[in-house]
């Protein structure tokens, strides 16, 4: 317990660092948020569109309403699953001011990780309740009752939970290809857009045809979007829910590894020139 | 306490073609060049023991004190730190070392100085009592106080290298590395670092290891060197022996009355010496004469000088460190 207890205390500075500069550049992420809540909107009138030149309520198994909850879910999930922890751990490594943390008793992920908390403590203040509230009240206005259950979003929280550390280890292998690429910036756009396509975050992968979805659905990008907003939307039960989660865990471990294996190699070939 | 052996460090160096073929090509087939920053380094450091580490630009100083902390692997050799290898278990070992690296800061830019400190009590989990202590002892060396809520980024040059060495020495760790602690400084911030370290080093017993390019900074701290050049040792010992070995070389200085006077003096003749043993530099009446006073004793010089000319002024001074290293790096001497 007193081991947990100090783990905390010597990581907890992070957290409040992360806190204090997101606060900083606060305006900066107004800006970027209203940016990324506008293509939210722009994705719900595509649909829209979609389901009144259809004949039936229903599209492949979603109603109106149903996807209304999927685009907005899918966005609060993806945004507070992204890690951009790869930016800066592959900055420090091209830089060198990675020896900087080399020298201090400090598990480097840790920082990172609870770097990212801080930030995420304040993004979740800001757009989780107002989206989670938008979109209940919404869909109590469509069918005139309360759609959550709270053990769906219990469980969502959890399945979001990780989603944010596989996504935030997939980032820290990333950010290790510094060693190798000068820049990631273009790279990490790519990068970027393939996750979303893969994960499920552009379109549903119930949408994909079997054979693709049934790949994708195998593969570690589901568990960081499709499967937390399945688990909210309720469409995961019983046997198929504890499957999909563990898939989750399954994923999160072997990237964990992956991450620690590419460190092991990549410290030894680390060179720090100058200074 | 510190013990290093046959330590060596290799680069690949891709060199890419000028070019955009040299691009392309430098992307599918790399050319490849192993540079030998560190070449079979060995030595050794006592408890307690300040040591000064020199050695021209690039020479692979900064290399050695980055595997000595932990932060590069070694291609091959020993290094053992207090019984413990630095790359083995990092996390322990970094709690029992203090790094400065002058030209970086491991302060946290935006926070206040007295923040950064109690970040690093909770990294370093020193206990409460302890970190009292420890901050008035610090405070009292380093004189803190007076910038000690100012956040980092507002701090001069000379009080951001006495917070990152209080920041260093939070932990009473038991060797303090320093990487060129006082570059850039003034003379009296220097003075300032200096007695700093030598009190701690005097006080908490802690091993001390410096590289620098000042050489007073060694003179008025170490008693030990080790010079490297281009990846090897040249010299291990003490200042002492460094100027007895190397210091017979003297300077004698005078001032003719007439210029034109230089003509009678012909030392090499003389002394039959060589063009080594004898240097002769002239700025009009100005002469003055580089000698080994091996070869050739002072007074011989002296009275052959005064038989000869008629002089103003005349003085003999010493070879100083600088000139014995500066001889050294230019390969004059052999070691």
């Amino acid at each position: 317990m007193s081991m947990i207890k100090s783990f905390f205390r010597k990581y907890k500075p992070f957290t409040s660092a992360g806190f204090q500069d997101i606060v900083a550049y606060r305006a900066n992420f107004i800006c970027f948020l209203i940016g990324e809540i506008m293509k939210c909107f722009i994705m719900f009138f595509v649909w829209k569109a979609v389901f009144n030149s259809s004949e039936s309520e229903t599209f492949m198994g979603f109603s109106m309403g149903d996807m209304v909850v999927y685009i907005f879910i899918t966005f609060l999930t993806g945004y507070l699953a992204y890690s951009d922890g790869a930016y800066a751990i592959g900055e420090e490594i091209v830089d060198g001011s990675i020896a900087m943390r080399m020298i201090k008793p400090c598990s480097f992920d840790m920082c990172f990780l609870f770097q990212e908390m801080g930030s995420n403590i304040f993004k979740i203040c800001v757009i989780f309740v107002p989206i989670v509230l938008g979109v209940e009240i919404y869909r109590f206005a469509l069918y005139g009752a309360i759609q959550i259950t709270l053990s769906a979003f219990l469980l969502y929280l959890l399945s979001l939970i990780f989603a944010y550390l596989t996504s935030f280890y997939i980032n820290v292998c990333y950010g290790f290809l510094a060693f190798f690429l000068k820049n990631l910036w273009g790279t990490g756009l790519i990068k970027q857009v393939i996750i979303d396509f893969l994960s499920g975050a552009t379109i549903p992968l119930a949408f994909m045809p079997p054979v693709l979805r049934n790949i994708l659905n195998f593969l570690p990008f589901s568990s960081l979007s499709y499967t937390p907003v399945m688990i909210y939307m309720g469409m995961y039960t019983g046997t198929e829910l504890l499957y999909r989660m563990g898939m989750q865990v399954f994923w999160l471990v072997v990237i964990f590894l992956v991450s620690k294996l590419i460190w092991k190699s990549a410290v030894t070939r680390l060179c720090v020139h100058g200074g | 306490m510190i013990y290093v052996k046959d330590l060596k460090k290799e680069f690949k160096k891709t060199i890419k073609e000028p070019g955009l073929k040299g691009s392309i090509k430098a992307l599918f087939k790399p050319d490849k060049e192993i540079i030998k920053a560190v070449d079979g380094i060995s030595f050794s450091v006592e408890k307690g023991e300040m040591l000064g580490f020199i050695g021209p630009n690039g020479a692979g100083k900064s290399t050695v004190i980055k595997m000595l902390t932990g932060i590069l692997t070694p291609t091959s050799g020993i290094c053992r730190i207090n019984g413990q290898i630095p790359q083995e278990n990092r996390k322990k070992y970094v709690k029992e070392i203090g790094v400065v690296f002058g030209q970086r800061t491991q302060l946290w830019w935006d926070l206040a100085l007295r923040e950064t400190y109690a970040v690093l009590k909770e990294i370093y989990e020193v206990p409460d009592d302890m970190y009292k202590k420890r901050m008035t002892f610090l405070n009292e060396v380093l004189e803190l106080d007076s910038f000690i809520t100012s956040p980092v980024r507002t701090l001069s040059l000379g009080q951001r290298m006495r917070a990152d060495i209080a920041a260093s020495l939070l932990h009473s760790p038991k060797v303090l590395f320093l990487d060129e602690p006082t570059i850039g400084l003034d003379v009296v911030v220097k003075d300032n670092i200096r007695n700093a370290i030598k009190k701690i080093n005097e006080e908490d017993g802690t091993t001390v290891i410096l590289t620098t390019h000042d050489l007073s900074d060694i003179e008025l701290l170490c008693e030990r060197i080790v010079m490297i050049d281009k990846g090897k040792k040249v010299f291990d010992g003490e200042i002492s022996e460094l100027k007895h070995n190397f210091g017979q070389m003297r300077t004698l200085r005078f001032e003719l009355q007439k210029a034109a006077d230089i003509d009678l003096l012909d030392y090499q003749k003389k002394f039959s010496a060589t063009q080594d043993d004898i240097e002769i530099e002239s700025d009009g009446a100005l002469i003055s004469v580089r000698f080994n006073s091996d070869a050739v004793s002072v007074e011989d010089m002296l009275s052959y000088t005064l038989s000869q000319v008629h002089v103003k002024d005349i003085n003999v001074t010493d070879a100083d460190i600088e000139d014995i290293i500066r001889r050294i790096y230019r390969r004059e001497v052999s070691v």
